[in-house]
């Protein structure tokens, strides 16, 4: 056999096992957290709040992480939409022009796409401290939503930018202002690529940790007012896996299974979406 | 009648001022960051922030360079593991793959992107540090600190650099014209020549703007590291060593102690610094993708 | 010749700084069909949509001049564009359903300028569903996705959707490129029963079709326009060269080619080298035809034979790569 042809299998062969590390990786990641996970999750675990601190509470459930985190990832995420919204629409060429501005929001978002959330959460933390708020689960939903900003206007604007012209030029043919032409065609065609948007920075916001912790602390209850600090699923991962007590441990299984299958759905729900609400696209 | 163009204009500066804030946003950080971290800036000597190994902030000691070589180990080692791996499998998806591999694939990469990185400090604590401990290290002969090191940060951050090397560089492959393999092929190269010397040749740059993404998001990674690596604040000499990375350091002193002085300010630097770095590595490759996107590569 | 509706006065427009049109000024008149006819790249699209100012949404686009529409000038900053394009229904290349029913695509139009009543809005989809002739065929699924329709369907329900907010003009951009002959038929019968009411303008590529339809022809060439006047005298007797040699039927018959060349292979500015060395062996008057397979040359030699002083008789395409290009020496 010539060389050339050698060197084209060894390499396949090298594709195709790399592949399977890949594919292997989250296999072992996602089986292994719910064969940790799935024996100790139970209906009180996910019904009763921790009781006795978080370091050393070995009883109740993980409720109050469960609710904090929705109530952190969808506060978030509310904010977000509308800054993202906004700047997604803004960046159509009606709007920006296709201008400097719309350049340096790209390149902005880029760069907040990049940066780290331990930066937002030092970052927040800093402001916080500068006007003597406590941790909070206001602070967590704001530092939450800077995360999810560049996450959610890219993938908006992606979506946006493939509207066909066409519609747009049908909506301003007939008179229709910059507002009702997004509103009422653009938004309609973008729609499941819009929630899409939303949906993975929801999953970005509801698994990130580092952002909240200084920011949302961490506590045993529900939280009953935006000042309050609030648990959340990736820092009860993270607490409690720290603890020397096994009861204690085993509920940061239940945590991260809690959190995989929130991660799952979404990621379920993404691709759903994507063949439902399509009945009107025009394609 | 009015109404519809009152509409359209409040609307419309309500989405301009979104737009502006965004743009302000990245400098609100970075002058932040900068104003808290100026004190140490001006208290210590820059050399010594960034080169004395010396760590002992009750005496006033702030030598980052442990952090820095920490975080320098670590990711390398990631980005060593993650890119052979990630590129083959990349090309394989785009060049050899199948329409139903790929179809299968997109939401299982999609999913390796999605998941939080606790689970996977988690899954590094359950999985991958009792593997080296008990496993690799006794058959290596080599000592550690109960499996916890760079080695276990490597691998974790590995993976969860896995999608983004992958992704993007699919996105590069796919732009490479369809007409550039067609006249390679017919010119009777073999596919693997084909990719290797037309494909890859041209879709380079993006691939180097890929490799800096997936390092730049090792470099700042947290929580999934700070689990696995051990956090000892020494100068690693070997992949099974412990070491204390950057964003391990600010997570885990941040907000505690705080009366010492100069401390906040010291966290806040090594905040500045992680912000920079990723800062430059970003606008850098986006700089090459943009280009790709013009045509001009 | 009739009442002028749409001035058009010294208008330039430059993508990225090429020019796409170069001091156009001619007269549209009003309640007649005008059709803009010229090569695919000649301008004739981007021509149409400056008159309702669509062209804002093309990335890189400057544009200057004056076009005068019921004496208000649609590319001062001032003027409020969206009063003018109400004016004008336009008929897209590709039918372009929007993404709702087909109720709402009518009513769509009505809805946004203010018409909120059911009854009245019923009565609107009916009545201009009839008038495209499409009532008859959807009445019964009116409320099913405009998508599912034919596409000769669809171009019908657009021209409905246009007409449903009582423009003055119609602004047709190939309507009939994308569908089968008797779809095509159809758009034609339902332009020549409107142009009693309404003002039409309509690019196309297809001289036959300028020839059934026109009352007034506009010829543009590489943006700039060569010839226009009453369809009859245009058709009849074009004073020139090109527009001739474009009419003749596909449409070089009646050129006598005197010399051949072939390029393809060659990238420019080699092509042009090689065009001008064969222009250089031929007597002034006679024609050279090239053929020629890179991209850039297909504007850049017309472009720069033009700049020479000779005339480009016609760019046509042959097939997938390979364009023709007729260059008459000058003389």
């Amino acid at each position: 056999m010539e060389l050339r042809r050698v060197e084209e299998s060894v390499f396949r062969v090298l594709m195709i096992l790399s592949l399977l590390i890949v594919v292997g990786s989250l296999l072992a990641v996602i089986g292994t957290i719910l064969w940790k996970g799935l024996p100790v999750l139970s209906i009180d675990m996910i019904t009763k709040t921790a009781e006795g601190g978080y370091f050393l509470g070995k009883g109740g459930g993980i409720l109050n992480a469960i609710v904090g985190s929705l109530y952190l990832a969808a506060g978030g995420t509310v904010l977000a939409f509308f800054l993202s919204i906004g700047i997604a629409f803004y960046l159509q060429k009606e709007y920006s022009g296709g201008t400097k501005l719309s350049n340096l929001t790209r390149l902005s978002l880029d760069i907040l796409w990049g940066t780290p959330s331990i930066v937002y959460g030092a970052f927040g933390f800093t402001v916080m401290m500068y006007f003597h708020m406590r941790a909070s689960l206001l602070g967590g939903i704001i530092i939450l939503a800077f995360l999810e900003l560049p996450i959610m206007t890219r993938a908006m604007e992606e979506v946006l930018k493939t509207v066909p012209r066409e519609l747009k030029e049908v909506s301003y043919s007939l008179g229709a202002t910059r507002l009702e032409t997004t509103l009422r065609v653009v938004s309609k065609q973008a729609l499941p690529g819009l929630m899409t948007g939303v949906l993975i920075a929801f999953g970005r916001g509801i698994g990130d940790a580092a952002s909240i912790l200084f920011t949302a602390g961490y506590t045993d209850r529900i939280p009953t007012s935006l000042f309050d600090a609030t648990a959340s699923l990736p820092l009860a991962i993270f607490f409690q896996l720290g603890t020397p007590s096994p009861q204690v441990q085993q509920k940061a299984y239940a945590s991260a299974v809690i959190l995989l299958v929130i991660v799952l759905a979404i990621s379920i729900t993404t691709r759903f979406l994507s063949r439902k609400y399509t009945k009107y696209i025009i394609k | 009648m009015n109404l519809r163009r009152l509409k359209d204009n409040i609307s419309s500066r309500l989405m301009l001022a979104a737009t502006v804030f965004a743009c302000l946003l990245f400098f609100f950080v970075l002058i932040g960051l900068y104003s808290r971290a100026s004190p140490i800036l001006s208290a210590v000597p820059i050399t010594d922030l960034l080169f004395s190994s010396e760590w002992g902030p009750t005496d006033g000691k702030f030598g980052f360079f442990p952090f820095i070589m920490g975080t320098l180990w670590v990711t390398g080692l990631a980005t060593i593991i993650a890119v052979p791996i990630s590129l083959l499998s990349s090309i394989y998806l785009s060049e050899y793959a199948g329409n139903h591999l790929r179809n299968i694939m997109k939401p299982l990469i999609d999913l390796l992107a999605g998941i939080p990185s606790v689970v996977y400090g988690l899954w590094g604590v359950l999985a991958v540090v009792p593997f080296i401990k008990d496993t690799l290290a006794p058959a290596l002969g080599v000592e550690t600190v109960g499996g916890y090191g760079i080695l276990a940060g490597g691998i974790v951050l590995a993976i969860m650099v896995f999608p983004i090397i992958i992704s993007i560089t699919g996105e590069v492959l796919r732009s490479v014209s369809q007409e550039l393999r067609e006249v390679s092929l017919s010119l009777g190269a073999t596919k693997w020549q084909t990719i290797k010397h037309v494909v890859l040749r041209k879709a380079r740059p993006g691939i180097f703007a890929a490799i800096i993404l997936g390092f730049s998001r090792a470099f700042g990674e947290t929580m999934a590291v700070l689990m696995v690596v051990g956090n000892v604040a020494k100068v690693p000499s070997s992949i099974f060593d412990p070491a204390y990375p950057l964003p391990a350091l600010i997570a885990n002193t941040f907000g505690e102690m705080m009366s010492i002085p100069l401390y906040e300010s010291a966290i806040l630097l090594a905040a500045l610094m992680l912000l920079v770095v990723v800062m430059i590595f970003n606008i850098l490759a986006r700089m090459v993708l943009i280009k790709i996107e013009r045509g001009v590569v | 010749m009739s009442e002028t509706h749409i001035q058009i006065d010294n208008v330039n427009a430059y993508y990225s700084g090429h020019p796409a049109l170069k001091n156009i000024s001619v007269k549209i008149p009003k309640k007649q069909i005008t059709a803009i006819i010229g090569p695919s790249g000649c301008g004739k699209s981007t021509l149409l949509k400056c008159m309702n100012r669509l062209i804002d949404l093309t990335d890189g686009i400057t544009y200057s001049g004056k076009i005068l529409i019921d004496n208000e000038d649609i590319f001062d900053r001032k003027t409020d564009i969206i009063n003018i394009r109400k004016k004008m229904g336009l008929l897209a290349q590709k039918p372009t359903p929007l993404p709702m029913s087909i109720y709402e695509n009518i009513a769509y139009g009505p809805r946004i300028h203010g018409i909120k009543k059911k009854a009245d809005l019923d009565t609107i989809v009916e009545k201009y569903l009839t008038l495209v002739g499409l009532w008859e065929e959807v009445k019964d699924r009116l409320n099913s996705p405009a998508s599912q329709l034919s596409v000769g369907q669809q171009q019908r329900l657009c021209l409905a959707r246009g007409l449903a907010v009582e423009p003055e003009i119609i602004l047709c951009d190939e309507p009939t490129s994308a569908l089968d002959p008797i779809s095509s038929q159809h758009i034609e019968q339902q332009l020549l029963k409107l142009k009693n009411e309404y003002t039409i303008v309509i690019v196309t590529h297809n001289i036959h079709q300028a020839m059934r339809l026109a009352d007034y022809v506009i010829h543009l060439y590489l943006g700039e326009m060569v010839e226009h006047g009453p369809a009859d005298e245009v058709f009849e007797n074009p004073k020139d060269e090109r527009t001739r040699a474009y009419i003749n039927g596909t449409f070089l018959a009646d050129v006598k080619i005197d010399k051949v060349i072939d390029t393809k292979g060659n990238q420019c500015p080699y092509n042009f080298v090689y065009a001008k060395q064969a222009l250089h062996s031929l007597e002034k008057g006679q024609t050279l035809k090239m053929i020629v397979d890179d991209p850039t040359a297909v504007t850049e030699v017309p472009r720069g034979m033009e700049a020479d002083g000779h005339v480009v008789l016609s760019v046509k395409q042959k097939n997938i790569t390979d364009w023709e290009i007729v260059i008459k020496k000058k003389g």
